[in-house]
């Protein structure tokens, strides 16, 4: 079954992916080795993209099938079982409405091992606070994908630090971040493609990749 | 770019040469420069987002201020502001006249639809937020089949008095309707007093209209952006019919156009970056292209704005005739692009926006002098920017030291 789900969902079987993981599932299958099999394809999938064999069109099909899966897989799973590489606050910045991307990233991660709490889009900064504040993540990520985005970063990197919060890295991510912006926004790294991403995240936190 | 010792109409006329040198694939006098627009109009103006949009006279103020202090060869980005209306070019599509107007929707516009597609300031969103494109999903997947049937009529009989709130019922959208034509009026009454002052200044006329990618009129406006990219997949059929059929729609208001003389058809494009090249050269290409060539033979070129990252896709330009129009790109390095595309399409963009918001002076100097040694040998090339939107906090230096750079190393 393993080999045969991983080759469905790199190659875009949808239906026929979801479908096997549900058979599999019935028959007693382990939820536990079910995930790894999902999270390896994920991971190949993101280098397929890094490698320009894939477009957003596969990485935004991979995230839906992963979903599909998790949804009835996850609450198989119990807490304490699936193993998390760390915690990250994700929302896109005040002002911006994109969450394509953001979602795309966030299936990604999920998928690489870290746990995501997902605020949304148009986040303004204190609710960005408020987040960390709760969750105290490892990484905060915005995700920006309009000019007038770069301020809210760094109002919101500006406010984060105003309220004493540190002990985590900040990553941005979007089509429209580059060195210059994360400069200016003042975050630690920044990232145009999820497969990137997932790896900076690991870096950020010396994981294993 | 002296202002001092030429008239508006010389000015106009250089400005326009050296533009359409550009276009026909010639070395200009100087490499053209496309202007930049967005929040810093009104933030350079004292005003407010809110009064940007909805109040015409403050806004035909704010833009001639503008227009005269940062000069460029062709204020594209720099007009009266509205957002991407074409869902309503699609249901005008058969009356050229009102066609014609439905290209943008301005702040009044929507306060009279009260559509859940656009967010203005001072209504949904602050009053210093610029206005929002926010899309959405108004149509179900079983629906491809009424929209490939009659086209104009699902997208007026259904999809609007599903986005729209004052067209629920048959009351509110006859009012809605007669309101709607009287915001049109005072938008190109705007628009054509925003027209003249820019003559005065020395800015040529350039009559522009509006086409769009068949695939992307179902992603911004009937499925959603993800959907549409999913949809392609699961309903792969279904879904090039609703393209073919929609092409002929497009073509229909895209020439509505030729009655006030236009030259150039902007054509933004959403989807392209997301698509592989099988999907692209399937789904989208194929009737973009169908858009592009029917235009073509009427006399109107094409402004085809490539959003994102369009490399994959670069080759499928070159199946366009030579001198087809514009390509401007945004992210997709038009250095690579002008090598692959040289003498066959006139190459615009190569600024990024975020230089001109985080760069210096000197840095932007720097850039612009080593970009041109690069595209501006055997001209076709046109500088803007990689986004015609410039953020409020744009450093003020920074746009007079591109002005400057341009002068020196075009
Ligand atoms: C689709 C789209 C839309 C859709 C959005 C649908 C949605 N719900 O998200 C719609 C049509 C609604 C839309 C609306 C608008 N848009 Co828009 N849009 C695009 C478009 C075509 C694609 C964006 C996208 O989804 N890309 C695909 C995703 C998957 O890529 P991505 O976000 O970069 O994400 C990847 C990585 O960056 C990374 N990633 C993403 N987030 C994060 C976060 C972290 C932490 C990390 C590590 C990684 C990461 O992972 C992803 C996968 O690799 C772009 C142009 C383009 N081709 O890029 C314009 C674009 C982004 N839009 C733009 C604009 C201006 C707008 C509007 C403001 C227009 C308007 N005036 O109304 C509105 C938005 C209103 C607002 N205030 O936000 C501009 C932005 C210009 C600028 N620099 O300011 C662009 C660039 C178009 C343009 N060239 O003018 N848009």
């Amino acid at each position: 079954m393993h080999e045969e789900l991983f080759n469905k969902i790199v190659d875009m079987d949808e239906e026929g992916s979801i479908k096997l993981a549900k058979e599999y599932l019935d028959g007693g299958g382990d939820a536990q080795k079910l995930l790894n099999v999902c999270r390896d394809a994920m991971g190949v999938i993101g280098d397929k993209f890094e490698k320009g064999e894939y477009f957003l069109s596969e990485l935004l099909l991979g995230g839906e099938i992963f979903s599909s899966i998790m949804e009835f897989t996850l609450p198989l799973l119990k807490e304490g079982d699936i193993a998390k590489l760390g915690k990250i606050v994700l929302g896109t910045v005040k002002d911006d409405i994109h969450n394509i991307g953001k979602d795309i990233f966030k299936a990604f991660v999920e998928a690489a091992g870290f746990e995501v709490v997902d605020i949304g889009v148009d986040v303004p900064e204190e609710k960005f606070v408020e987040a960390v504040k709760e969750h105290k993540p490892d990484i905060v990520g915005m995700s920006c994908l309009i000019t007038a985005g770069i301020s809210s970063m760094k109002n919101t990197v500006e406010a984060l630090k105003e309220a004493g919060l540190k002990d985590f890295k900040i990553i941005i991510g979007g089509g429209r971040v580059d060195e210059e912006v994360k400069e200016l926004a003042g975050a630690d790294a920044w990232a145009d493609d999820a497969a990137r991403g997932v790896r900076l995240c690991k870096e950020l936190l010396g994981v294993e990749g | 770019m002296d202002m001092t010792t030429k008239n508006p109409q010389e000015l106009a006329k250089e400005r326009r040469a050296r533009l359409q040198a550009a276009i026909n694939l010639e070395e200009p006098d100087r490499v053209p420069f496309c202007g930049v627009g967005g929040d810093i109009i009104p933030a350079y103006a004292g005003i407010t987002q809110k009064e940007f949009n909805f109040d015409y006279d403050k806004a035909e103020k704010a833009l001639e201020k503008f227009l005269k202090d940062f000069p460029c060869d062709w204020p594209f980005a720099a007009g009266v502001t509205g957002l991407d209306g074409r869902i309503l070019s699609v249901a005008f599509a058969e009356y050229p006249d009102l066609a014609l107007s439905s290209t943008f929707v301005s702040g009044p516009m929507h306060k009279t639809l009260g559509d859940k597609y656009y967010r203005f300031p001072g209504m949904e969103t602050d009053e210093n937020a610029s206005p929002q494109f926010l899309g959405g999903t108004f149509m179900e997947p079983d629906e491809y089949d009424d929209l490939i049937e009659d086209p104009v009529g699902f997208v007026l009989e259904t999809i609007l008095p599903r986005a729209c709130t004052n067209l629920d019922t048959p009351r509110q959208a006859m009012t809605t309707m007669v309101r709607l034509g009287m915001d049109f009026s005072q938008f190109y009454a705007s628009a054509a007093k925003v027209g003249m002052a820019s003559a005065q200044l020395g800015y040529p006329s350039l009559a522009i209209g509006g086409a769009y990618a068949p695939l992307d009129i179902i992603g911004d406006f009937l499925r959603g952006i993800s959907n549409t990219v999913l949809d392609l997949r699961r309903y792969p059929d279904k879904v090039k019919k609703a393209t073919e059929a929609l092409t002929e729609v497009i073509i229909k208001y895209a020439l509505a156009f030729k009655a006030i003389g236009a030259e150039l058809a902007f054509i933004p494009l959403h989807l392209n970056e997301y698509l592989s090249p099988k999907l692209y050269k399937e789904f989208y290409w194929p009737t973009l292209k169908e858009v592009i060539l029917t235009l073509l033979d009427e006399g109107i070129k094409s402004l085809v704005f490539f959003e994102g990252h369009h490399e994959p896709h670069l080759e499928t330009i070159l199946e366009l005739p030579k001198g087809w129009g514009i390509a401007y790109f945004e992210k997709t390095d038009v250095v690579k692009a002008k090598e692959i595309l040289k003498d066959h399409s006139c190459v615009m963009g190569g600024l990024p926006i975020t230089l001109l918001v985080g760069g210096t002076p000197a840095s932007i100097d720097e850039y612009i002098k080593n970009l041109f040694e690069k595209v501006k040998p055997g001209g076709g090339f046109i500088l803007a920017p990689s986004v015609g939107t410039a953020p409020r906090e744009t450093p003020l230096e920074n746009l007079t030291a591109l002005i400057e750079a341009v002068e020196k190393y075009g």
